[in-house]
């Protein structure tokens, strides 16, 4: 009696089972395809942002420098950002409010502060419009490695013209900005 | 990272194309026991039923409301990044999901009162594994795309991170009452012995870069994240730990939670039959009114606060004299302070996923011979009226399914047709209309040769042509010894 309730039992399960089968299928799935996925955002963020009023500028004189620092700067150079870079763009933009020619000179230095790169920016005194300047790494422009080999930035700013003169304009000031938008790879 | 996205993928896909919580074929099916546990107040005839333990009831549902496993891994020639940009990203919204229910019974165990043979009682223990996981729209992108680009301005929701898991083991005990020849009701007390839990459900905030007012670029995050698990850390210990003797501190582990030593809960089902005359009944449930007390082994991961940045700033005159060149590692202390994140183990609830399942029902055509014949339960008797509802070979009818997840209520509506051809064999056709599909084709049989009884149900049959394009696939069987007398 147990052995056909068995008998039984396995028989309609696997019934069951041989029509579930044979009545479905399915499209061949190629789940290797996964490898082929490629994940590259675009990440974008603010770098680098320097104001200085014109009696600061006035205080360090003519044909002097008014600000000088070396700032470590790893954003790029973590080994995690620097083997995922593809590409991308630095933006810089100045303002010149002031009466005087200014020199604004940001330099690349790596770990043992040897100069990788420097992009010099001289700007007229009050030019009429934001002064824009976009500096393109990887395939097309400048190599990627400045950037990942990037330690620390060194910034020089000059003052190109007198020490005494004061703009006409309100609240006179040389604004540099910057920002940068950079392909990774992520995946 | 590429492990990472695999295993994800992997877990939101198998549980999708495995095994949703509705079981449309098996409400008020009430020729099948385990009926009784979707509707304790389903009418009963036998004198009494055992399941045979582990194959008495085992379901598998699976559901995914946006892509289908076939729209992405199809060999259809293709770029894979092409059809993850196109059929995933630009598709899928932070409503859609990816969910999984399985069920395994231990054992299911009924018997009528010897005393009051109006009553029906039932106990038992089953697994049940139910996991869900909404399409995390924003951060998906922000992960594909970045903030850059035409993401600027965009503000990306953090809230769109939302899942909960859990796998428990649950004992039930449940009496079933036929109060009059019109109704019937009952309940089922449960005790949840948790496996393992976690959730994350309640997140907010948002990351925003925006073209700034001093900097070109500004970004800001506001975040209020928890990740809470219960049950994970354990075994996460004994797999990092990896003494030769993983597996069987696994197991071991394991059926210490299933058997009650672990976190424990309470539940409760309800439900009702009601004939509003002998051709017409109404019915409704209400399943898993309960919760589980996660007080051990808990390992939760917190993430708020709220910061904007721009950079690296220097203002002069004020910053003249600051000959600090640790700029960047103070902006991101900063940042970092500001966004503080850590861990802890603090208790928490996680409530279960109420059900509630109601149908109207219209029996016709008369049979030869009544499907119960043998009944000795005094039930469905003389007695009582002893009414030939029994006889009517047809059904058919609507049902309503409502199930409470963490982004709402999620319902599907039903019409079916069931058919008896004599004691041996019913079937049903039903048509469920929900958000993974409009298509849902189900067929259930009973068969009962003998004391024996076999059910299968399944869903969505015409997703069966390509399994792998479906967005809705569930199967349920199980044996189970009946006696309508007292044999």
């Amino acid at each position: 009696m147990f052995l056909a309730m068995k008998r039984l039992l396995y028989s309609v399960f696997f019934t069951a089972v041989v029509l579930f089968l044979t009545t479905s299928c399915t499209e061949e799935q190629d789940f290797g395809q996964i490898d082929d996925l490629r994940v590259t955002p675009t990440l974008a963020s603010g770098l680098f942002y320097i104001e200085s009023d014109e009696a600061t500028i006035n205080a360090a004189g003519a044909l002097n420098s008014f600000y000088s620092q070396e700032i470590n700067f790893d954003a790029f150079n973590e080994q995690y950002v620097a083997e995922r870079l593809l590409e991308g763009v630095i933006i810089y933009e100045m303002d010149n409010t002031t009466s005087k020619e200014l020199r604004i000179i940001i330099e690349f230095l790596d770990e043992a502060g040897r100069p990788l790169d420097r992009e010099i920016f001289t700007i007229e005194a009050d030019p009429s419009e934001t002064v824009v300047r976009e500096v393109s790494y990887g395939p097309g422009g400048k190599s990627i490695d400045i950037l990942a080999n990037t330690s620390s930035l060194r910034v020089l700013a000059n003052n190109l013209g007198d020490g005494t003169s004061v703009s006409s304009a309100e609240d006179p000031k040389i604004i540099l900005r910057s920002g940068a938008e950079f392909l990774f790879e992520l995946q | 990272m590429k492990l990472m996205l695999k295993l994800i993928l992997a877990i939101l896909f198998c549980n999708a194309s495995i095994f949703a919580q509705n079981k449309e074929l098996l409400y008020d099916f009430y020729e099948i026991p385990q009926s009784l546990m979707v509707n304790p107040g389903v009418k009963t005839s036998q004198k009494w039923h055992a399941g045979i333990p582990v194959i008495s009831g085992l379901s598998f549902q699976g559901a995914t409301s946006g892509v289908t496993v076939n729209d992405l891994f199809a060999n259809d020639g293709v770029d894979f990044t092409t059809k993850v940009q196109e059929r995933l990203l630009d598709v899928m919204g932070n409503k859609d999901d990816f969910s999984s229910t399985s069920q395994i019974e231990g054992f299911n165990i009924g018997f009528r009162g010897r005393n009051r043979p109006d009553d029906y009682y039932s106990f038992g223990m089953y697994g049940e594994m139910d996991i869900i996981s909404y399409w995390p729209k924003d951060l998906a992108i922000l992960a594909f795309e970045g903030n850059g680009g035409n993401n600027i301005g965009r503000s990306f929701d953090l809230g769109d991170l939302n899942l909960r898991g859990e796998m428990i083991n649950v004992f039930h005990f449940g009496i079933n009452r036929k109060v009059s020849t019109a109704l019937t009701i009952g309940a089922r007390a449960k005790i949840y012995s948790s496996i393992f839990q976690f959730q994350s459900i309640n997140n907010s905030g948002s990351f925003v870069t925006t073209l700034g007012q001093n900097n070109i670029y500004e970004s800001s995050i506001n975040a209020d994240m928890e990740l809470q698990t219960a049950g994970v850390k354990g075994f996460y210990d004994i797999i990092e730990e990896d003494s030769g003797t993983t597996q069987k501190d696994v197991t071991s582990l394991f059926t210490e939670r299933v058997l009650l030593g672990g976190n424990l809960g309470l539940g409760l089902d309800v439900g009702f039959s009601y004939e509003l005359n002998p051709q017409t009944t109404i019915t409704g449930s209400v399943l898993d009114l309960g919760f589980i007390n996660n007080s051990k082994d808990i390992w939760n991961y917190t993430f708020n606060g709220s910061t904007t940045t721009d950079g690296i700033s220097v203002f002069l005159p004020e910053d003249i004299d600051d000959v600090n060149n640790d700029l960047w590692q103070e902006l991101i202390d900063d940042i970092d302070e500001a966004l503080p994140h850590g861990e802890n183990e603090s208790s928490y609830i996680s409530w279960r996923p109420v059900k509630l399942y109601g149908s109207i029902r219209y029996d016709f055509g008369q049979g030869g011979g009544s499907v119960l014949d043998n009944c000795g339960c005094a039930v469905n008797g003389g007695s009582g009226g002893g009414s030939n509802r029994d006889y009517y070979r047809n059904s058919l009818g609507g049902q309503l399914f409502m199930m409470k997840r963490p982004r709402g209520v999620q319902a599907a509506l039903t019409g079916f047709y069931q058919r008896r051809f004599g004691r041996v064999l019913s079937i049903k056709g039903t048509y469920t209309v929900d958000k993974y599909s409009f298509t849902n084709i189900g067929l259930g049989a009973n068969v009962q040769l003998g004391p024996v009884n076999f059910y299968v149900l399944a869903d969505n049959l015409l997703s069966y042509s390509n399994i792998a394009d479906s967005h809705y696939a569930s199967l349920q069987f199980g044996f189970n010894i009946i006696s309508w007398n007292g044999n």
